[in-house]
């Protein structure tokens, strides 16, 4: 055979092997290019965080005692906007998906082309593709090239913002907010228990936070915006009432699998990393995915809590019962849409403004009623003590002024605007007259924005003149929201939601560079093993009999050394 | 020996002008080869280094093989590893046959209108994105999928398959030949219309049958084009690309689908580890390198072809 086979080959002609070698030629080509091809649509699994999205991560920090209001020191006489013209100012800026939708480029926006008239600078914005903002940055980084200011998430930078600044990539701001920012530094004069999130553990200021939540008096409608929500109408139809307790909750999926005969009663946006670290279900049983404050005031995590292995079993046994959305693990944000919206899913947990607004914009089934749920509790009388809430500062999405800015001043100033009366209802409202109309000192939104003529949606119309609904160098007003949401269900939904997640969530602490080191090196090995350990648990393959081996390999991997390192960070943040 | 070097350089001279235009020809393709693979080559240091962006590859502090120390010590080391093997054995064992039975079974066809439209339909996949194909998988396997229809048919219960560790390394290999078999039978199809017609008549003489012919006269006047194939599928065989797994996986099948590229890629963009990723990759590279050398050598001993 083998001989035959020799045989044969020597006994073909030229032809044939000129013929194939230059068919390899073109196969390998072919591949070379085609690999090239496939790295760029690649797509990053870091999940796509709207401005909603960052809204409900957003972390709460109470107005705790102890730190010093700085003083009021910033007056410039004689200085008026617009500032003269000068360099052409760049300006990194990732794009919201809401706002990439309709603009290549956000400086052809009002608000962009407003805020360079008042302030007299001109800006030159520079977006990375969406979802690829964190490969981009790192080029930057590596590349050395930086642009005169940068919108990012600097507390995520390896280290900490005081790397950063130390590394000669941002300006500590301390001196520039003193000479250039009199609003800002009013601000914070009024806010002491913000200004303390927003330095470093040595007192340094990096850079020009968004505030989505400053709280007090009004701003109740900026707290709970993300939540537990069902069907309404298949409530009423079935006789039952608005569940409270897991048990109730237990006997609601039960009636919509067996009476409705629905699909996946419960669902939640599991490839989404807030919707999964504020899963009610995990809430009801008081954590969260990731680092939170315990009712005892130390920094506790999820991986080896109690509370986290009522809420595996409670999962397995709805996942049993096919109570829970049998494809949980790979559902994404579409998904949930064409659940919800074909009556494949009675109650998931989502954003009151965007998902909500949406669903009732786009179905087509008459009776769909969709209303917030409370929070669920353990126990009948509960309060909800665990649950997703908007705080003030998060250190996502801060513009930082570079080490390669031209002209700090005029950077500063700029950015200073946009805290200022004037900037405060350009970066919420727009533009007056046209975006919106001052009727006896309140801001309302014309028909361009809430009934557009060009059929727009109110979240597209908006991000033409607001960064309100999604994130900038602002103060988000709860004006705002109060007419951004149009709906009975969404209006409601802030009050329903309420609990006391703001006090739980780690306020912004920061690891010094060898801390931060240190815990990602036990963290990258112990966050796989929980993820496959989570799924396994739920699905049942592994039973929960196993939990204290579990446990106990955690903290073989280093669990109490990675949460003292927490405790660390966040005990150098309560003595700022 | 100075004699012989100035005679060398004579003759490249000569060459040189003789040949200058298929020299400068060849210039883009060097410079490419220089451009993007020798010289990033460079990078790989940060392997042996503690490497943070803002300080610089050159200046970040020599760290020798502590990154290598971590991966082999690694809790995941021994999976990850099997993983990426089977992963790949798999896929060669099932994905590099496929294409040269699908090209043996077109050569047979008679009608000219079918092989066209059969050729058609199996090179699609090819030109439709990765990202496209594996979500065309992904809906396939969720319970509400048309694969867990035919399950339900049969009286079977309805679950997600991409989150059953059993499975995955079916739908993986097989997604694969699914979008990758038209286009893989190209090579050989051209290798099969080089085959002298005389050789079959010459062999139907001799009282050969179809079967015959296609054992002795069909696969051995292919079979340098398999081989060398089969050598350049070996190279790659740990290389596998993180982007479709990436696409593909959830934590619930980390246990058979998580391979060293996509630990890589989590350690490296997801933590922003980049030495220690860096050397997970290397590591990866190593392998590579040694079972490429290992395939050349034995298909020089039994087959005389080889790529060097």
């Amino acid at each position: 055979m083998t001989d035959n086979l020799f045989l044969g080959m020597r006994r073909v002609k030229m032809k044939s092997k000129r013929l194939t070698a230059l068919a390899l030629t073109a196969a390998i080509v072919a591949t070379m290019t085609g690999c090239g091809g496939k790295t760029d649509t690649t797509q990053t699994t870091a999940a796509a965080t709207t401005a909603a999205t960052t809204a409900a991560a957003t972390t709460a920090a109470q107005a705790e005692t102890g730190s010093q209001a700085p003083e009021t020191t910033a007056a410039d006489d004689g200085f008026s906007y617009p500032m003269e013209p000068g360099d052409k100012l760049t300006i990194w800026w990732p794009l919201d998906t809401v706002i990439a939708a309709r603009f290549s480029n956000y400086g052809d926006s009002h608000l962009a082309k407003n805020w360079q008239a008042q302030t007299g600078v001109e800006l030159e914005f520079q977006h990375p593709p969406v979802e690829q903002q964190s490969a981009q940055f790192n080029l930057i980084m590596a590349d050395g090239d930086y642009p005169d200011m940068m919108f990012y998430n600097w507390l995520g930078f390896k280290g900490g913002p005081e790397t950063a600044i130390k590394d000669g990539v941002i300006l500590e701001l301390n001196d520039i907010f003193e000479q250039y920012c009199p609003n800002i530094m009013k601000f914070l004069a009024e806010h002491p228990d913000i200004d303390r999130m927003i330095k470093t553990d040595d007192g340094r200021y990096y850079c020009f936070p968004w505030f989505p939540n400053v709280g007090g008096e009004g701003y109740e409608i900026l707290e709970h915006t993300w939540g537990p929500m069902i069907r309404k109408d298949w409530l009423d139809e079935l006789g039952l009432d608005i569940p409270v307790t897991i048990d109730d909750w237990t006997e609601v999926l039960t009636a919509f699998k067996e009476k409705k005969g629905v699909k996946a009663p419960w669902t939640i946006w599991w490839t989404g990393t807030s919707a999964k670290r504020y899963d009610p279900f995990l809430c009801a049983y008081g954590q969260i995915l990731q680092q939170y404050v315990g009712t005892d005031g130390k920094i506790h995590l999820y991986y080896g809590e109690d509370g986290y292995r009522d809420y595996l079993a409670l999962y397995h046994q709805w996942y049993e019962e096919g109570l829970l959305d049998v494809d949980f693990a790979s559902v994404s944000r579409e998904d949930i849409n064409y659940k919800i919206l074909n009556g494949e899913t009675g109650s998931t947990s989502m954003w009151s403004g965007v998902d909500m607004g949406n669903w009732y914009s786009m179905n087509t089934d008459p009776n769909f009623e969709l209303v917030a749920t409370p929070w669920p509790v353990v126990h009948e009388g509960d309060t909800p003590e665990f649950g997703a809430a908007t705080v003030a500062y998060t250190g996502q999405n801060c513009v930082a002024i570079t080490t390669a800015c031209k002209d700090v001043e005029r950077a500063a100033r700029m950015l200073d605007w946009c805290y200022g009366e004037e900037g405060h209802l350009a970066m919420n409202f727009g533009i007056e007259g046209e975006s919106y109309e001052m009727v006896d000192g309140y801001p309302k939104f014309t028909d361009l924005i809430v009934n557009n003529p060009e059929g727009l949606t109110i979240a597209e119309a908006l991000c033409d003149y607001s960064l309100g609904t999604t994130s900038g160098p602002l103060v988000v007003d709860p004006r705002l929201f109060e007419q951004y949401y149009t709906i009975d269900a969404q209006k409601e939904a802030a009050a329903i939601w309420k609990n006391n997640g703001a006090v739980h969530v780690k306020p912004p602490y920061t690891m010094t560079a060898e801390e931060n080191s240190e815990f990602s090196k036990l963290n990258g090995e112990m966050s796989t093993y929980v993820k496959e350990m989570t799924m396994k648990f739920i699905l049942g393959t592994e039973s929960l009999d196993n939990w204290d081996t579990y446990v106990e390999n955690l903290k073989a991997m280093g669990l109490e050394r990675a949460i003292e390192l927490n405790q660390i960070a966040y005990e150098r943040y309560l003595n700022r | 020996m100075k004699g012989q070097k100035r005679s060398f350089w004579a003759r490249a001279r000569k060459d040189w002008i003789r040949n200058r235009s298929l020299y400068f020809l060849m210039l883009p393709p060097i410079l490419f080869y220089i451009l993007f693979h020798y010289k990033p080559m460079y990078g790989v240091i940060i392997a042996f280094k503690d490497y943070s962006p803002t300080v610089g590859i050159a200046k970040s502090p020599w760290v020798g093989l502590e990154h290598f120390k971590r991966f082999f010590s690694s809790v995941y080391f021994g999976r990850l590893v099997r993983n990426t093997f089977l992963l790949n054995v798999y896929n060669l064992l099932f994905g590099f046959p496929a294409p040269i039975i699908l090209a043996l079974l077109l050569n047979e066809v008679r009608s000219r209108r079918f092989k066209n439209a059969v050729q058609t339909i199996t090179y699609m996949p090819h030109f439709i994105s990765l990202v496209v194909i594996t979500g065309i998988v992904k809906d396939f396997c969720v319970s509400t999928g048309i694969f867990n229809d035919v399950v339900a048919l049969f009286g079977g219960e309805r679950t997600n398959l991409l989150m059953n560790p059993g499975l995955y390394r079916s739908l993986y290999v097989g997604s694969g030949i699914w979008s990758g078999i038209g286009w893989g039978s190209i090579i050989y199809l051209a290798a099969l219309a080089g085959v002298d017609s005389q050789l079959y008549e010459a062999a139907s003489i001799d009282g050969a049958g179809k079967w015959k012919q296609l054992i002795h006269v069909t696969l051995p006047s292919i079979s340098p084009t398999i081989i060398t194939m089969l050598i350049l599928r070996i190279g790659q065989l740990m290389s596998l690309g993180y982007e479709k797994t990436l696409l593909l996986y959830n934590s619930a099948v980390y246990e058979t689908a998580d391979i060293i590229s996509t630990y890589t890629y989590r350690m490296g963009l997801g933590n922003q580890e980049w030495s220690y990723s860096a050397a997970v990759g290397l590591f990866n590279s190593a392998i590579n390198i040694v079972l490429l050398l290992a395939a050349n050598r034995i298909s020089r001993k039994y087959t005389e072809t080889s790529l060097w």
